[in-house]
């Protein structure tokens, strides 16, 4: 398709010539709504010149109609009654922007979510309802006026926050691509969960294994900019434009200094659990998170130091890298886009009571399971029970842990991972004692992923890992902290009753308990489970709905290691295609002030929450608002609440709004 | 010998799932027993049904399937109503009122016990007390009553007998009566089918 070289010329001051497109979507509006009809009602409607109907408007045939019969009956106004614009309002603009006329001129009727699907069951209804959005619609493409695109730079720099599996491999990428990367961690360590992971399904290969090279190329790519044991605290501004604020967290030893050798831990006299390893085992109040840490430098934990000058001394620390008087130090950068992937927590089964997480001993989290099997856990990977540290001889794993749960405080989505990790960790324990008994309990086993359903056949076939299709009802203690599990096997119709060594709990992931921080800052929306919503559940999987912001991993929903690093990588081309073309366009659906009615109140600058009104002083009409259009999101905020009716949004004008409102009857 | 394989011959395989009793559940506002997983948590929870034959997600499987053949089974009575499954049911189904919504079905379709029914007729209706305690052999429960400093009757009908009628009156107005009646009908035509069949089935034998 190419431009057309006719310019349609729209002042505002012209006779309105409104055209109409009627959509069937297939049956999903033509199967409830009579088409015909809806045209000929449109016809009725002052202003409108034509109104016809086609099977599907999106398609490339529908998009020639619309662009032919603009021409051809000299359209400057242009309706088409079908979806939700979310979709198509952009496809529908550019086909007027190609047929001459300004894109701004068009008015989309969603007589599909609005009218045929929710009122399926109602035709007649459906029927008055649609005729409602078409009548809304003609009168306001009545008042429509032409407005013109604005485009704004974008800076080629990225901020990520999260530094998991899915941030680093964003940060590669983007890092390879030649931006610059700020890559944001709040603890002081990249690699995230999968650090602590052992094995991982269905390959067996080792965590550490595939993960730390990735850690190290993270830290030193030049491109890269790696900010540890930092969180960010501010972001203003807008696509392209983010001003970033990030606090450095006081490491109260010197980064710069540290050698990583590791001599203070052994001064150090103050032991808490370590954070790492679930509590399973110990750190020192100085520490790294594990061996392999990236960066390699120490950190003091202020909450559990005693300050008694240990570790500070030279003969402990030969560097002199002890600073106890550290302070926090806030930086701020500027950036073109942003990555959240800030990933996940494990769902905590204490108020499970009837589980006993938290009373016995034996009872453990999956995530507590792959400490103690990993080769560099507190155990070097032969697990033992917590209560008598003997190797157990049965083992029982609960799946669902938290999800599938509709409860009040239960997680209704399934977690996706703890099927394929409960019966990893069954094989990695048969392997080494091919005379345990492993009972796995669960309702369904969801083996979706390249390679999982084998897995999960080899994992009965050769290695006797015993499925319980059945939900634990509850488990006690029995003699020697065993655990004694009720439960009904549903196949066998039968209630059973077992006694374990030891009770693993399969709990699923949950959005991060911080989540509520980041929405707030970076103003994007959450979806109803709790996790960061994506612009469009299938053609825009890693998009938010705040331009410039994209989402990875399982802070988006739960995901395995290979659909994390494949998001992580769609995240961060969307970003690169933004900044590779170092412009945007914005819609300019902004607020604009009339002087002559604006008394300079301040009630709008108060109200906007993007700090885009100020109050300035004109040699005209005096102290008046003054909108920073790069700044404005258009919410209205400032509109609504003008007590002199002075702010008008563009493409939402008061009178445009009154005349589809006063029109109606 | 013989005569059980006849039997396992003549088995019929179970038609279709479309269900009476599920429709009625749902008619009832009880829709949530159609988001049943099977996960047999309340099976497991249930301290009946580890003395009994009763299995809860069971009979909800019936009811859900139309296997009406659930309305008869007696294990539906042993439920103690503890409401242990009711608590831990991962899809927040109340299991507990759709087992007494069963009973409830089970009885108007007939499926009454006798011990049941004798207690519904001959004492809650006819004394207008579920526990009386005003006959010969129940002195023990005036003396404990006398014990705690209470009368040895409640202000019930016992103290104003008058008032059973009045019960009555009640017990037909809310069709507690007509419930009993209709259930007794059915019961009794029910057994009669069965008499006649089982002539029958020994005539033919006999031939």
């Amino acid at each position: 398709m190419t431009e057309t070289e006719k310019e349609i010329i729209v002042t505002g001051n012209e006779k309105p010539r409104i055209g109409v497109f009627v959509c069937h979507c297939g049956v999903n509006i033509a199967g409830v709504i009579p088409i015909e009809d809806l045209v000929e009602y449109a016809k009725t409607l002052p202003d409108v010149v034509f109104a016809t109907e086609y099977k599907f408007m999106c398609s490339d045939v529908g998009q020639t109609l619309i662009k032919e019969k603009i021409q051809e009956q000299n359209l400057n106004r242009v309706i088409v009654a079908a979806c939700s614009p979310r979709m198509h309002e952009p496809t529908f603009r550019l086909v007027l922007k190609e047929a001459g006329l300004n894109q701004f001129l068009f008015e989309m009727a969603n007589i599909r979510e609005h009218s045929s699907w929710v009122h399926m069951k109602d035709p007649e209804g459906a029927y008055e309802i649609a005729k409602d959005h078409i009548r809304l619609a003609v009168n306001k493409a009545r008042e429509l006026v032409p407005l013109e695109v604005q485009t704004v730079e974008v800076d080629p720099s990225c901020l990520i926050i999260g530094g998991g599996i899915a941030g680093m491999n964003a940060a590669l990428d983007l890092a390879t691509e030649g931006y610059k990367v700020y890559l944001v961690e709040k603890t002081p360590t990249i690699g995230g969960h999968m650090a602590q992971l052992d094995k991982t399904f269905p390959t067996m290969d080792c965590s550490a294994c595939i993960l730390t090279p990735r850690m190290v190329d993270v830290a030193r790519n030049e491109n890269i900019e790696l900010l540890t044991y930092s969180e960010v605290t501010d972001v203003t501004g807008y696509i392209g434009n983010f001003e970033v604020t990030i606090l450095k967290k006081p490491h109260y030893v010197d980064q710069e200094k540290c050698t990583g050798c590791g001599v203070c831990i052994d001064h150090c006299p103050v032991s808490v659990g370590n954070e790492f390893d679930l509590g399973l085992a110990t750190r020192k109040a100085i520490y790294i998170p594990f061996p392999q840490a990236v960066p390699g430098q120490y950190t003091i934990d202020m909450d559990s130091c005693i300050r008694c000058g240990i570790c500070a001394s030279p003969d402990v620390c030969e560097p002199e890298a002890i600073v106890y008087d550290d302070e926090p130090e806030e930086i701020k950068v500027k950036v073109g886009t942003i990555i959240v992937a800030t990933g996940w927590d494990l769902y905590d089964p204490t108020e499970l009571k009837q589980y006993g997480y938290g009373r016995y001993p034996n009872v453990i989290t999956g995530l507590q399971m792959e400490r103690l099997l990993s080769s560099f856990g507190p155990l070097l990977g032969k697990p033992v029970r917590p209560s008598d540290l003997k190797e157990p001889h049965s083992i029982a794993f609960l799946q669902c842990v938290g999800s599938r749960n509709f409860r009040e405080g239960g997680n209704k989505y399934c977690s996706r991972v703890c099927c394929m990790y409960a019966t990893k960790q069954a094989r990695q324990y048969k392997e080494k004692h091919p005379d345990a008994e492993i009972y796995i309990f669960y309702m369904d086993i969801r083996a979706f992923g390249k390679g999982y359903e084998e897995f999960y056949e080899s994992a009965g076939r050769n290695y006797g890992i015993n499925y319980v299709r059945g939900r634990i009802a509850e488990v006690r203690e029995g003699e020697d902290h065993k655990i004694i599990i009720r439960s009904e096997d549903t196949l066998l119709q039968q209630p059973i009753e077992l006694e374990v060594d030891m009770f693993v709990l399969s709990c699923g992931l949950e959005p991060r308990a911080d989540a509520d921080k980041i929405t707030s800052l970076l103003r994007i929306q959450r979806s109803g489970d709790g996790f960061f919503m994506e612009a469009h559940p299938k053609l825009r999987p890693v998009d938010t709905l705040t331009e410039g912001i994209f989402v990875a991993g399982v802070a988006q929903g739960p995901k395995d290691i290979p659909d994390a690093v494949a998001q992580a990588k769609g995240a961060a081309s969307s970003a690169a295609a933004l900044m590779a073309k170092g412009e945007v366009e914005v819609e300019p659906f902004f607020a604009v002030v009339s002087p002559e009615r604006c008394i300079g109140c301040g009630m709008c600058v108060e109200n906007c929450a993007y700090g885009a009104v100020e109050l300035v002083e004109d040699r005209r009409f005096g102290t008046i608002a003054s909108i920073n259009q790069a700044l404005c999101k258009g919410c209205g905020a400032c509109a609504g609440n003008c007590r002199c009716s002075a702010i008008n949004i563009k493409g939402f004008t008061a009178e445009q709004i009154f005349e589809m409102i006063t029109g109606r009857f | 010998m013989s005569d059980n394989i006849e039997k396992y011959i003549r088995r019929k395989v179970h038609k279709g799932s479309s269900s009476k009793i599920a429709q009625k559940f749902v008619d009832a506002g009880l829709e949530k027993i159609r988001s049943c997983i099977n996960c047999g948590t309340c099976t497991g929870s249930c301290p009946a049904g580890r003395r009994t034959a009763y299995r809860t997600r069971s009979a909800i499987r019936k009811a859900l399937t139309g296997d009406e053949s659930v309305l008869q089974d007696i294990d539906i009575w042993m439920c103690s109503t503890c409401y242990y499954c009711y608590e831990r049911c991962p899809r927040d189904i109340p299991v507990t009122d759709m087992i007494i919504k069963l009973r409830n079905i089970a009885v108007e379709e007939g499926y009454i016990l006798d011990s049941h029914f004798g207690l519904a007729n001959d004492i809650f209706y006819a004394t207008g007390h579920g526990v009386p305690a005003n006959a010969e052999n129940q002195k023990q429960w005036r003396d404990l009553r006398e014990s705690y400093g209470l009368p040895p009757l409640p202000p019930t009908v016992h103290s104003y007998p008058e008032a059973v009628e009045e019960c009555q009156l009640l017990m037909k107005e809310v069709g507690f009566r007509d419930l009993l009646d209709n259930a007794a009908k059915l019961k009794a035509q029910r057994k009669a089918e069965a008499e006649k069949n089982a002539k029958e089935e020994a005539e033919e034998e006999k031939k």
